[in-house]
């Protein structure tokens, strides 16, 4: 008799477990946000340091005062060249701006030329900036490209947004995050 | 059945000790690119599945390989640091082996549970049949039963 109410306890604990497994896969959320999340948001920005393909210095640190926005770039990869046009007009936009954020392309795996190529005939005039080895994307742990970052004049990382950019999307979360710095 | 149980008590004894050897074991002094191939073989390439970084020749992977390796020739982290490091950019998901602590420590507790739990739940079972085994018999039962029998054979 013990060993029978043994095991309907067991074979009720197994079943509670099974059911709670069902409840998460119901309830929980897909993740499929195009606004990501990071250990690093809410945290000072990695210390980052390279040169543009122009040869000039970049040193993330030297940008604090100004909001900068990363947009990590392959000149062959789809969804980046998709959304050319959107940091286009971003960047234009911005620069309009008396506190208009600083946007920059991080390399990934791809050439200079391949990224002056693209750009002169594309457009876009703002630094494009060397990642040798991927340390930059390490230290933003971004896998895959396109991601955008965006980072305040504190030179605390604000947001992530990996995939391709929508329409007004990068243009709204700036303004979002400007309003909520400055009230 | 002494005999039996001090054999399994030197069984387990032997075995306890293999463990802890086998869990303190120290390393002794390993070249830089060991350092490198282990940490790397422990990353999990976020970009492909079932591949450590260690043996992927994935963007990710590679890029991921390239700040272990200066990390350890730059020599100012520990293996631990490294791992924390990648794991803070990453996510928990890029460890191959989950850390033995917060909610991960259950990936290794719930298995030596359930065993624990198993042999314990066999040990009793077994005890249970062996208590209900039919009893043996008597010298006055096997008297009864040789006087019956010579009675019949008579």
């Amino acid at each position: 008799m013990k060993s029978k109410n043994l095991v309907k306890f067991v074979s009720a604990a197994v079943g509670v477990v099974v059911a709670m497994f069902f409840l998460v896969l119901l309830v929980a959320e897909p993740d499929n946000d195009t606004v990501a999340r990071s250990p690093l948001l809410g945290q000072p920005a990695p210390a980052i340091s390279s040169r543009t393909i122009d040869g000039e210095s970049f040193v993330l640190e030297r940008r604090k005062g100004s909001w900068v926005v990363l947009n990590f770039f392959n000149s062959t990869c789809v969804p980046c060249i998709n959304e050319h046009p959107l940091l286009v007009d971003f960047a234009e936009a911005e620069s309009r701006k008396p506190d208009g954020a600083e946007l920059y392309t991080i390399i990934n795996d791809d050439s200079s030329e391949s990224i002056r190529d693209f750009f002169a005939r594309n457009g876009g005039d703002w630094s494009k900036v060397t990642d040798d080895n991927g340390a930059i994307a390490v230290a933003f742990g971004v896998a895959r490209v396109p991601e955008t970052w965006i980072i305040d004049p504190n030179g605390v990382v604000r947001l992530r947004i990996t995939g391709e950019l929508t329409e007004g999307l990068l243009g709204r979360q700036v303004e979002m995050l400007r309003e909520d710095f400055t009230s | 059945m002494k005999t039996r149980r001090s054999i399994w008590l030197a069984m387990f004894l032997v075995a306890g000790v293999l463990l802890v050897f086998g869990a303190n074991r120290g390393g002794g002094p390993k070249t830089q690119q060991e350092r490198i191939d282990l940490l790397t073989s422990n990353l999990a390439c976020p970009t492909c599945s079932g591949e450590s970084v260690f043996e992927s020749r994935a963007v990710a992977a590679e890029a991921i390989r390239s700040e272990v390796a200066r990390q350890v020739a730059a020599g100012l982290r520990t293996d631990d640091e490294i791992m924390g490091y990648i794991e803070q950019r990453f996510g928990g998901q890029v460890l191959l082996v989950p850390r033995a602590d917060g909610l991960d420590a259950l990936v290794w507790a719930l298995p030596v549970a359930v065993a624990v739990f198993s042999l314990f739940v066999l040990f009793s079972a077994f005890a249970k049949w062996r208590g209900n085994r039919p009893p043996s018999p008597s010298n006055d039962d096997e008297l009864i039963v040789a006087r019956a029998l010579d009675e019949r054979e008579s």
